[in-house]
């Protein structure tokens, strides 16, 4: 197992190294001069030149590349063109409010997702399976700003149940000092129960926005990993040993259905870390996602190379680790 | 759990207490640091904690005594002398002094100052405004000299009438150099200082989520700030933005889409603010496509577009439009002889037969990809504008492309055949308008040749409107008027007021033309 552990890791390498260069190659296709986007109309020819060699983009490209690997692994991600942040602390600082939505929306997903599954393919071709299977197509197909606007408008504008975006709320915001960055956490260290209590109201609409495609796919898939455990021949065993159905569903039947599960949570989990810029951007919840964004729009080089090369990094690792909960779950699968 | 409550009640009443105004930003600032930076943003910032040495009236680009209580020049507007005011102080406690200016104004001007920030430092503004830095040839400024503790003296190269208003905009703040020496490269950055004699103090900025601002208590207003707290949220989507405005959580915002107009009007706890018109959208038409080289196709295709249609249309209150390429609030500088083009198909269509293009011909009209202050939704107002050229004869191509590469293609000859752009003032005086667009060689409009397009007549008239101090600069901006008015080289076809919004419990916000004004005096009851 440590073996097995220890060569997926060394396997990352070759896989981060090549991410980095395609995404290093990919900057230099698209059209446009960075300080030209950076000046905007005003840029007279001399200071476009004067910018870019401030910022080192008449260097060959191989020297630009080479660079950059060194100082990553340095641990310096560069600083980024527009806002002179050094893009690694920026990076550290909103991680924490991206993987915490991405665990709120995750975790909702998969609480109700999986029941809402176990129960759909138990209750085949009823009333309930059709409805989580309409909703789940529903919740596919759901464009996620058009969602997030729409809870905005009901439970924030009209009904004033929730707010309407940010972390916490401005007054608290003002005086509250994080420790951590996971805000849910913070409050609870510091002593300070309502701010973890006004986080939370703040992460509702934006997890539920998020989470809305994961538990429509997570739903569909636990019913048919079950349905397929279901009509396997020891499940049949199971109940003509007299075992309670709800023993046989949940001890013998999911933890086998789980593994495609899990592997899809996985891949879900990984992508919401990298890719809930519709979500930051309605509201205006301070993350990765809508920093990248940021930086391809704004043709900040620094920003987005090491943006994705963080985003493709935790990927990776999530795969790793989903791949490593499978022998948790089904002693069979042997590592060599 | 009585120690929860009497914490929750201590918290509750701290924020009683204190009277925080929550201004809904549009994006982040880039920095903190004056004369580093020239967008929005940042500016919009800088203007609370910042004071300049030339203010301007409110709602107006009218200088009026900033930091410095009064100027006065020789009568060839080569040497400036400002006075300051006494007594007044940084935020750190130390004294503005006239050599304080200096400091400032050095690191702007002189790019071997070495209290500059290397991290990506784009002081470019001062040079773009200025003529050029230390040492370049076109350097307005001369010589910086401290003629005594409050009184501090420019002497330029050239004469610069204009020279009190450019100083005074936005992006020149006077920071406190025991700050800016103190901090060194973190100065402005989230990380720094921020360090003014405005009405309010830096707390904190925490980046893509908000910068929180204090009441300064010695500022050298009486009886402002009237708010205690200001804070900057950052929320970049409008809708988002809008949301938060109807919700509360924010109390005033800029940048609402026009389309959201009559959505501010029908809400009863929101008030519609429209900031002063300072800006042109305008439609270029470059000679060197061959057809557009004869004036008379050029004023043609101005008489063909319904412009008064096209602004009633796409911007309803929020914009007018007439023949001038300056906005109206430079009343002063513009020709009485000028109104606007007839709007008259027939005739258009005359004119063209009379250049030779009696049937028309193919023009590739560019519009750009994303939304600017004076052309909210450009490719519609484009489509409007292409209807009205086929009606007289006039095969319209819609093109764009990427903002990066529409800004630096249009400078490469020949450059586009006909293009929409536009401009925000930067300072209250027609040179900051006529120049970058009229002033040859001009970057962006090229002869039949290639060559990047000089009209004599204008130059000489845009060199003595510079240098020419006095009410006789108001004569040759007339004639400026008139001229451009003439060429047709660039249609204005809007001069738009950007539309912003607060709740009504907000009071005392009079918007600035130049894009940001200090919310010193901004309350909410």
């Amino acid at each position: 197992m440590g073996a097995y552990f220890l060569k997926r890791l060394l396997g990352l390498i070759p896989v981060l190294l090549g991410i980095t260069l395609l995404v290093f190659l990919f900057l230099q296709l698209i059209p446009g001069d960075p300080a030209e986007a950076l000046l905007g109309e005003r840029a007279s020819a001399e200071e476009i030149a004067k910018l870019r060699e401030k910022l080192g983009l008449n260097k060959p490209l191989y020297v630009q590349y080479l660079t950059f690997l060194g100082n990553v692994l340095r641990g310096d991600l560069g600083t980024s063109a527009v806002s002179t942040i050094p893009v690694a602390e920026e990076l550290k600082r909103r991680w924490p409010a991206t993987f915490e939505l991405a665990l709120a929306a995750t975790a909702l997903a998969v609480l109700l997702g999986i029941p809402i599954g176990i129960l759909a393919a138990v209750r085949r071709n009823t009333l309930w399976d059709t409805l989580s299977m309409s909703f789940s197509l529903v919740g596919v197909s759901m464009p996620v700003f058009w969602l997030g606007l729409l809870l905005v408008y009901l439970f924030a504008v009209n009904l004033h149940w929730l707010p309407t975006g940010g972390r916490l709320s401005t007054d608290l915001s003002i005086d509250f000092q994080p420790l951590t960055g996971f805000l849910l956490l913070d409050g609870l260290l510091a002593g300070k129960p309502h701010v973890t209590w006004d986080a939370l109201r703040h992460l509702v609409l934006p997890a539920i926005t998020l989470g809305t495609i994961p538990l429509a796919i997570i739903t569909r898939i636990t019913r048919s990993a079950m349905l397929e455990v279901l009509s396997q021949d020891y499940v049949r065993t199971a109940r003509a040993k007299g075992l309670a159905e709800r023993q046989v569903i949940l001890k013998h039947a999911l933890r086998n259905a789980l593994l495609p599960v899990v592997t899809i949570v996985g891949l879900q989990f990984g992508t919401l870390l990298g890719g809930a810029i519709l979500t930051e951007t309605i509201f205006s919840w301070p993350g990765i996602g809508s920093y990248i964004y940021e930086g391809i729009l704004n043709r900040d080089y620094p920003v987005v190379q090491a943006g994705v090369l963080v985003v493709a990094t935790s990927f990776v690792l999530i795969n790793l680790i989903v791949d490593l909960s499978y022998a948790l779950l089904d002693p069979r699968i042997q590592y060599r | 759990m009585k120690k929860l409550l009497v914490g929750l009640l201590a918290a509750l009443s701290l924020g009683m207490a204190q009277k925080t105004l929550v201004f809904g930003s549009n994006g982040e600032p880039v920095s903190l640091e004056p004369g580093n930076i020239t967008d929005g943003i940042s500016i919009y910032v800088q203007h609370q904690i910042y004071d300049t040495l030339v203010d301007f009236k409110p709602g107006t680009t009218e200088p009026v005594p900033g930091l410095a209580e009064s100027w006065e020049s020789n009568k060839e507007a080569t040497v400036w002398t400002f006075r300051l005011r006494r007594g007044v102080r940084f935020h750190d406690g130390t004294e503005l002094t006239a050599e304080a200016v200096k400091f400032n104004v050095e690191r702007w001007w002189d790019p071997k100052n070495p209290t500059r920030i290397d991290a990506a430092a784009r002081y470019e503004i001062w040079p773009y405004l200025f003529g050029g830095s230390k040492g370049e040839e076109g350097s307005i400024l001369k010589e910086i000299q401290v003629v005594d503790k409050y009184t501090i003296r420019f002497v330029l190269s050239k004469p610069f009438p204009a020279f009190p208003a450019a100083i005074g905009s936005g992006y020149f703040g006077i920071a406190s150099p025991t700050a800016i020496k103190k901090d060194g490269a973190k100065y402005g950055s989230p990380t720094g200082s921020a360090i003014g004699t405005g009405p309010f103090r830096l707390v904190e900025w925490r980046p893509g989520d908000q910068i929180v601002l204090e009441r300064n208590p010695n500022f050298w207003k009486p009886g402002l700030p009237k708010v205690d707290r200001l804070v900057f949220k950052v929320i970049k989507d409008p809708a988002a933005r809008l949301a938060a405005l109807k919700a509360g959580t924010i109390d005033f915002t800029t940048d609402i889409p026009p389309a959201n107009l009559k959505d501010l009007e029908g809400d009863k706890n929101l008030d519609a603010v429209f900031r002063p018109s300072f800006n042109v959208g305008y439609l270029a038409l470059n000679p060197s496509h061959k057809p557009l080289a004869d004036k008379r196709v050029r004023q043609a295709i101005a008489m063909a577009i319904n412009k008064k249609a096209i602004v009633q249309a796409f911007w309803g209150r929020l914009g007018v439009t007439d023949g001038h390429f300056t906005p109206p609030s430079m009343k002063a500088f513009q020709s009485p002889k000028v109104t606007d083009y007839e709007f008259n198909p027939q005739k258009a269509k005359a004119l063209l037969a009379q250049a030779g293009y009696p049937n028309g011909f193919d023009l590739e009209l560019w519009y750009m990809p994303v939304s600017r202050p004076y052309f909210p939704t450009p490719k519609e107002i484009a489509e409007a504008m292409a209807a009205d050229l086929s009606a007289i004869g006039i095969r319209v191509k819609l093109q764009t492309k990427d903002w990066a590469s529409y800004l630096a293609d249009r400078k490469k000859s020949p450059g586009f055949q006909a293009y929409m752009l536009g401009w925000n003032g930067d300072y209250g005086d027609p040179q900051n308008f006529y120049d970058p667009h009229f002033l040859g060689p001009i970057a962006d409009l090229f002869d039949p040749q290639g060559k990047n397009l000089v009209i004599p007549e204008l130059n000489e008239l845009l060199v003595k409107g510079a240098t020419t101090p006095g009410k006789e600069r108001e004569a040759i901006y007339q004639r400026v008027d008139e001229l451009t008015f003439d060429l047709a080289l660039r249609v204005p076809i809007v001069h738009s007021q950007p539309l912003l919004a607060k709740r009504k419990n907000v009071t005392g916000w009079t918007p600035s033309p130049l894009g940001s004004e200090s919310f010193e005096a901004v309350d909410k009851r």
